[in-house]
């Protein structure tokens, strides 16, 4: 995607470059971006994007210079593949090289830039005609009306259930209201595969800015005062860590970014990698040059193929272009970056164990009596940080520390990426401010329940976190108060659940998740969770014993007492927390043999409804062990004796006749 | 110097050293099955759980590989360290309740039976200490044996549960093995490493037959092992005993009268 340009040896080399970047940006008339996030690709975004280039270099004489991009995810996935169409005025800013905005009918357009004047701070941002569901046969159509003509095509824009109105930019949709994008400010805007977009949107300026103007001690004060905390789980203060790294003793000095994503539901990080790889290789440039460390490695897992292809391109084309290699900008300053693929092994995840593995020896972890910021890769002084972390670290450079301490709480700065899934209505890829409450991520950006259900909990941190109830919605979100609840941050994930969620079977879903990912080098961790595990499918099987849930917690406290890694020691807090907010459901299972959110096969009956029921025979004829009897035109009824509580006949009535009790 | 107090106890120690370390050489008795002083910690089996102070707050570490820093104040016999050992122990005999050695060890932690069920499969009683694959790797170099798998699946294992091409069937494994899982088994010439299936020659004294070592790990210690080691590989091939008894023949040849009658030729 980008030109052939020797590499850039200064500060004045690199703003000459971009001048010409955004000379060029300026030429075009229109800009199509299509998002090739992990939610919009397996919908056939890469198609729809295709559609764009083939349109744009069909025969013929155009009438528009467009731009087609292909760009990280944009962050409604619920209604992907989503195309943005935005006019040259709306790539608005202050570029001196981009027009005014003319008068309009279009609607009002968000008001931050994405070329020419920086990261765009505050609410998400490409401006222009918001579509979503876009399939490749509605290319030629949104070609013809929207690029070339400069009209919207109704059928393909945001409608609000709650209001009935189209939105015609995402400023407009509720999902965005509350965003604040500073880690993925480029993601969803600039092509993920060009180094140029990046450039243009003031990428690498950060760096240039360190090399030119600050020493070591400069960059680890701001990133200190900053207030950055680490966003893989632990939240430990990054500018403390760095600090640590950089008086260890000990050469070479290592640096590590961890991309290996593993929580069910969370794809914070790929988005992310995948999105804008920029962010996290300038990042750790920065980084490097704080702690005096010249090696950097990305630990990325290879189920995240595209991840690992825009970092590899990324490192190149940063390699060409002089951020990375030799005597950086001209500085005297050399770094270099390799990426490492992960097996998808849970555990490499936690430090020691990553470390290990890059290696090449078995994904273990080890001790921690000596931190890895004094001996870790190869014994070496190693900084690791998620790669979250890492991409937030260029707008601090960039805006200054104050800027990014004014966002989020006293204690948990800056904002936070959350992969919002489950039972919501929006479910996608969210980063807002520190503090915000569990009530506005849920309800006010994620829209609440699907099916006109109801709220049950939230499990936020992944199978090391826990279930908020909905007494504590209006919780704010960060790092302190969410372990206060018996959850936490973790990377980001955030599961929804509704009233059909059985929470003891949800602790089930977990520990079966660890029990598998244990590596099962200590006993607590390989044993304990085993024995936790048999404990949970006794009681959802309705096999539950009196004691039970003290035996449960009792190995909880063990293994938080004597496991070896974190996750071991972390490992019961899906049942710990469920049995908090929810003891009265475990106790239902067990004494009444009752599963109360009727999930749970056997703890529950099925019934016909005779007055719903029309007696048309359909579950009659469909029940595998001839469980239903009734006459033609009359009310069925089920043999609990018979049944075997597969759910068939529920699912074949067509009166919803069938319901569980 | 730092000072560790292990429960009431003051100890000196150095820097470096672990816990455990100052623990023993002072006579206080901390639980271990995946320790060997001759291997490097690794901490798996937490059965050496005690409590350090962190000024404030107490912290559960495992004495085998915690360095002492500074002065410390250990505590091995407090409730919640007491609770910890016990609960990993419960944990360990609910996977292997056959073993008698662990229930030898259980028993002395006051524990008679694990109150749990069994709920993963140990092959022969295997807690996983990895004590035989650090053995032979780290001590032997050979790295015959792994350990494969991940979680309740792991296992120690030769490559593709086969018999170890690499294997010099030394024993090392099977004599640091804390449960007896692992047996070095002679059966008429070759010697057999059970559970692995990997055999070999054995290598017998040339005097009376007494098992030697297996053939391949006599080869290999030829030139490396110590001086006791190799004064017995090499040589005549005789068992210690042959060796001793033909060396006081010899030096007996020099005493008035021939020596000392042999026993056979003793008068009743």
């Amino acid at each position: 995607m980008s030109t052939v340009v020797s590499k850039l040896e200064s500060s004045r080399d690199l703003e000459e470059y971009r001048s010409e970047v955004c000379g060029r940006a300026a030429r075009v008339d229109c800009t199509v971006r299509v998002c090739c996030g992990p939610g919009c690709l397996p919908k056939g975004a890469a198609k729809v994007y295709d559609g764009f280039v083939a349109a744009a270099g069909g025969p013929g004489e155009k009438s528009v210079a467009v731009s087609s991009k292909l760009t990280g995810c944009q962050g409604l996935c619920e209604c992907g593949p989503i195309v943005t169409v935005s006019r040259l005025w709306e790539e608005r800013g202050d570029s001196p090289h981009l027009p005014e905005r003319p008068a309009t009918n279009l609607g009002s357009v968000p008001g931050c830039a994405q070329m020419g004047t920086g990261y765009p701070l505050g609410a998400f941002f490409p401006g222009g005609i918001f579509y979503q569901r876009v399939r490749p046969e509605d290319v030629a159509e949104i070609w013809r009306e929207s690029v070339e003509g400069g009209r919207v095509v109704e059928r393909l824009l945001y409608h609000d259930d709650k209001t009935g109105t189209a939105a015609r930019t995402a400023a407009e949709i509720p999902f965005y209201r509350g965003h604040c994008r500073v880690a993925l400010a480029l993601c969803g805007v600039a092509d993920a595969r060009s180094i140029d977009d990046y450039i243009a949107a003031r990428g690498y300026a950060a760096l240039a800015k360190v090399l030119a103007s600050m020493t070591p001690e400069d960059v680890m004060a701001e990133v200190t005062r900053s207030g950055l905390r680490g966003r893989g789980g632990g939240g430990f203060p990054t500018g403390k860590k760095w600090r640590s790294a950089r008086d260890a003793h000990g050469e070479p000095k290592y640096l590590i970014a961890n991309g290996d994503e593993g929580d069910p539901g969370a794809f914070m990080d790929r988005a992310l990698m995948e999105g804008v790889p920029h962010a996290v290789i300038e990042g750790m440039i920065i980084g490097g040059y704080a702690i005096g460390s010249s090696r950097g490695y990305i630990y990325v897992r290879n189920e995240y193929p595209i991840a690992v292809d825009r970092l590899h391109d990324a490192v190149l084309q940063a390699r060409r272009m002089g951020f990375l290699g030799e005597n950086i900008l001209g500085s005297g300053f050399s770094f270099d970056i390799r990426i490492n693929r992960g097996g998808g092994a849970f555990v490499c995840g936690e430090s020691t164990a990553l470390m290990a593995s890059l290696e090449g020896r078995v994904g273990e972890p080890r001790a921690k009596y000596i931190h890895t910021v004094e001996a870790g890769f190869h014994g070496k002084p190693s900084l690791l940080n998620n790669v979250e972390t890492w991409a937030n670290v260029p707008p601090i450079i960039l805006h200054g520390a104050d800027w990014f301490a004014a966002l989020g709480t006293p204690k948990s700065k800056g904002t936070k990426v959350f992969s919002l899934v489950g039972r919501v209505k929006n479910t996608g890829l969210v980063e807002v401010p520190m503090g915000m409450t569990l009530r506005q991520i849920i309800f006010d950006i994620g829209g609440g329940i699907r099916d006109e259900k109801s709220f049950k909990a939230v499990q936020t941190g992944g199978p090391s976190g826990g279930c908020i109830p909905a007494a504590c919605l209006d919780e704010p979100v960060d790092f302190d108060r969410l372990s206060e609840l018996g959850s936490m941050m973790g990377s980001g994930g955030m599961i929804v659940m509704d009233e059909d969620t059985c929470m003891v079977n949800l602790a089930r879903y977990f520990l079966r998740f660890l029990k598998e990912e244990s590596c099962g080098k200590c006993t607590p961790c390989r044993e304990g969770i085993a024995q936790m595990l048999h404990l949970l499918e006794e009681i959802t099987a309705g096999r539950g014993r009196p004691g039970d849930l003290e035996r449960l917690e009792q190995l909880a406290a063990l293994l938080e007492d004597t496991a070896l890694c974190a996750l071991g020691k972390t490992a019961a807090n899906p049942v710990l927390s469920t049995l908090r907010y929810f003891r009265g459901e475990y106790e239902a299972h067990i004494a009444q043999r009752h599963c109360p959110a009727k999930e749970c096969r056997g703890l529950f009956r099925y019934r016909i409804d005779a007055e719903a029921c029309t007696g048309c025979g359909v579950c009659r004829k469909k029940c595998p062990v001839d469980a239903i009897a009734g006459q033609r035109k009359e009310p069925h009824v089920i043999d609990d004796e018979k049944c075997t509580f597969c759910g068939t006949c529920r699912d074949v009535c067509r009166f919803a006749a069938v319901t569980r009790v | 110097m730092p000072t560790v107090i292990l429960d009431e106890k003051s100890c000196a120690a150095e820097v470096g050293e672990t816990i455990l370390d100052v623990a023993r050489r002072n006579g206080v008795w901390i639980p271990t099955l995946c320790y060997h002083p001759a291997l490097e910690a690794y901490a798996s089996c937490r059965l050496c759980m005690v409590e350090i102070d962190r000024g404030g707050w107490w912290q559960m570490v495992t004495a085998c590989n915690y360095p002492v820093r500074r002065d410390l104040a250990v505590r091995v016999e407090s409730e919640r360290a007491v609770r910890a050992r016990q609960g990993v122990m419960r944990l360990l005999l609910a996977r292997a309740p056959e073993s008698p050695e662990l229930q030898r060890l259980a028993a002395r932690l006051g524990i008679q039976s694990p109150g749990l069920p069994t709920v993963t499969v140990a092959e022969r009683n295997c807690i996983l200490c990895g004590l035989c694959v650090r053995a032979c790797e780290e001590r032997i170099g050979t790295a015959a044996i792994s350990l494969a798998g991940r979680g309740v699946e792991r296992k120690v294992s030769t490559p593709f549960d086969e018999p170890s091409a690499d294997c010099i069937l030394c024993g090392a494994c099977a004599a640091v093995c804390p449960v007896g899982t692992i047996q070095w088994e002679v059966h008429g010439d070759e010697v057999e490493l059970v559970p692995f299936g990997t055999r070999g020659p054995v290598r017998r004294c040339a005097a009376c037959g007494a098992v030697l070592a297996a053939e391949l790990a006599a080869l290999a210690v030829a030139g490396r092992g110590a001086a006791a080691v190799q004064g017995l590989m090499d040589g005549e091939g005789f068992c210690w005993r042959c060796k001793r008894k033909k060396l006081a023949r010899e030096l007996s040849a020099g005493l008035p009268g021939g020596g000392p009658p042999s026993p056979r030729e003793r008068p009743p």
